[in-house]
């Protein structure tokens, strides 16, 4: 299992759009991704769960990857949390 | 006839219509349970349904983003996997297990505190509609069907709605859900529809067919009127649209007095988004950044990283001088991350600049990144609630230790920044003469000056006859202010209601104020007012 640190960057935090462009990602992903937010498990794979963590702008958040292809997925979720997804 | 008032307008504007009553399909889920062997079909039917709602929901998201969004919902695995747990363990059918899980998901939402994500719930309400009809074989109503001048009535009106309306034949909107934040009234304003939402009791006041009048700006709706007001809302309607086109040609306009003096009209907002939303008016700045709601809206302090970029982004979309406030919480003012201690008299207590002055480090952040955006654009800096002239001068202070900061770390800032200071406490006004040799500028806060001097809550209904800035004493109060500040030849601008205030255009620019600032709503109305004041139209 590999992870991340990042912080959400999205002036609104993370709504509808950010988060359905972070869950189609993490579906793409064949490793397990799960986010870690405080005490919370947030699954990006589900939009809906994405959602109802209501991440804000500025939360740090750790992202994990476990299996396979885990170090490439890890690089390619933080990188678009970082760049702001899509934003 | 009847005369409906409504408080909360999503959109102004007047419209006069038949009544297109939209109504929702019988979409409730048969409630029958299920035998074993039948629950690999109901399975079945729900991933058809899905698959039929994917087909459609792909199409609509190649040209409307918020359709990619409930395509992730529909196939969302949290939701699948709860509608395969109903009908396998609970030996619900395929609709009744759709049914119950939108619910639940939608629920999550409701709960929640943000007014944004609460909204959300009706996106995920709108993809449970479409698979209930799918479920069912039936179509849903189709407000893209509509090929006549209506004012649509609905209980509320979801994306997949409002994205088929067409402005040719949809004059109106009138809800009964809903909020001025919901997906409606964004959209109803961006397409310049007048609306009213969150009307309770409406929709069975009215069938289709039916005429009806609104005055979305003033939150009116008559319902079958009289020949005579028909008429009265057919001149509202041309009015508003004279008015609309006569105010727009005006903003290329600036305003001068007799005497040579420029006026400046600016807006009040609370973050950059609400001044490039403001550009179109043409105003010549920002009189007052509220930087409370970076605060107010977060889970920590903002960082000095977290607000330079703001900032920046604000100095750079501002068209002249950008007045940044420095943090004005307390008061009926709270932070979700920041405990206050509960104050008998929380608008005498903790508040604003006594806050920044006890809490140094996290003032100097706020500081630091004020002047780091003030290498961008015209910035200036206005402390809030200032009752003397030692705290003035304290918080200049730590302006000027911020800077050598930034000097020695070899930081770029605009050296020459401007510190001001709102006007809004007695002390302050009594005081002005002095306050006015140690300020760059002064901004006359209203709301709070007023209830300060005549001692009256503005938040109490009991007494709220009583509150009013055109009570002598705040006048009076007003003109000393600016008599101070002139003597110094410091700008007086004024940041409250009052400036925004048709009313009080006139005594204003008499008593020689510099600066009005007011919401971009306003600005267009105060523009013609003191254009036609100045005599140049």
């Amino acid at each position: 299992m590999v992870s991340k640190k990042v912080t959400i960057i999205n002036p609104s935090g993370v709504h509808a759009r950010p988060a359905s462009i972070l869950s189609k990602a993490a579906t793409e992903c064949s490793s397990e991704v799960l986010i870690i937010h405080g005490e919370k498990k947030i699954q990006p794979k589900s939009i809906l769960n994405l959602m109802a963590a209501a991440l804000k702008k500025g939360t740090e958040i750790e992202v994990q990857c476990d299996g396979e292809n885990e170090e490439a997925d890890l690089k390619k979720i933080t990188e678009l949390i970082e760049s702001g997804l899509g934003e | 006839m009847e005369k409906i008032y409504v408080e909360k307008t999503a959109s102004r504007g007047i419209a006069i219509s038949k009544i297109y009553k939209y109504e929702e399909m019988d979409l409730k889920p048969v409630q029958d349970k299920i035998g074993e062997q039948d629950k690999e079909e109901h399975i079945g039917k729900f991933l058809n349904a899905r698959e039929c709602v994917r087909k459609e929901l792909e199409e609509l998201a190649a040209t409307n983003e918020i359709f990619s969004a409930h395509l992730e919902m529909v196939m969302d695995f949290t939701l699948e996997d709860s509608v395969k747990s109903k009908i396998n363990n609970n030996s619900d059918n395929a609709e009744s297990a759709v049914d119950e899980a939108i619910s639940e998901v939608a629920s999550v939402f409701e709960m929640m505190d943000d007014e944004y994500m609460k909204e959300r719930a009706s996106d995920i309400y709108d993809v449970g509609k479409r698979l209930m009809a799918q479920l069912k074989g039936v179509p849903l109503p189709d407000i893209g069907n509509i090929k006549e001048e209506v004012i649509i009535l609905a209980k509320d009106l979801f994306p997949s709605d409002t994205v088929k309306i067409n402005t040719d034949y949809v004059k109106g909107i009138v809800t009964e859900e809903g909020g001025v934040t919901s997906h409606v009234s964004i959209i109803a304003k961006n397409m310049g529809i007048p609306a009213l939402v969150g009307v309770k009791g409406i929709f069975n006041k009215l069938n289709t067919g039916d005429i009806a009048c609104m005055d979305a700006g003033k939150g009116i709706i008559v319902i079958s009127p009289e020949e005579d007001v028909l008429n009265e809302y057919k001149q509202k309607q041309q009015e508003f649209e004279n008015e609309k086109l006569r105010l727009e040609k005006l903003r290329d306009h600036s305003v001068v007095t007799k005497e040579g003096k420029k006026i400046s009209l600016c807006v009040n907002v609370g973050n950059a988004e609400d001044i490039e939303k403001a550009l179109p008016v043409k105003m010549d700045g920002v009189g007052l950044f509220r930087s409370e709601l970076l605060y107010m809206e977060n889970t920590h302090f903002p960082t000095e990283e977290e607000q330079f970029e703001v900032y920046k982004r604000a100095a750079m979309l501002c068209p002249s001088e950008l007045t940044i406030r420095t943090l004005d919480i307390g008061g009926d003012k709270e932070l979700p991350y920041f405990e206050f201690e509960k104050e008998d008299n929380p608008f005498l207590g903790w508040r604003a600049i006594r806050i920044s002055l006890d809490m140094k480090e996290m003032f100097k952040e706020q500081l630091r990144a004020i002047l780091r955006a003030s290498a961008f654009g015209n910035v200036r800096i206005m402390f809030p609630m200032i009752i003397s002239i030692e705290e003035l001068k304290e918080a200049k202070a730590v302006v000027e230790e911020c800077k050598q900061e930034l000097r020695k770390e070899g930081i770029s800032f605009c050296e020459d920044i401007e510190t001001g200071m709102m006007m809004e406490t007695p002390a302050s006004v009594i005081l002005a003469e002095e306050f006015a040799k140690e300020a760059d500028f002064f901004s006359i806060g209203t709301n709070d000056l007023t209830q300060y001097l005549l001692a009256v809550d503005r938040g109490n209904k009991k007494i709220a006859d009583k509150y009013s800035y055109f009570h002598p004493a705040v006048l009076n109060a007003i003109k000393h202010i600016i008599n101070a500040g002139h003597k110094e030849n410091i700008k007086i601008g004024m940041c409250g209601e009052m400036a925004g205030d048709i009313n009080a255009t006139k005594i204003l620019l008499e008593y020689g104020l510099d600066e009005f600032s007011m919401s971009a709503g306003s600005i267009d109305y105060i523009r013609e007012e003191l254009l036609k004041l100045t005599g140049v139209i």
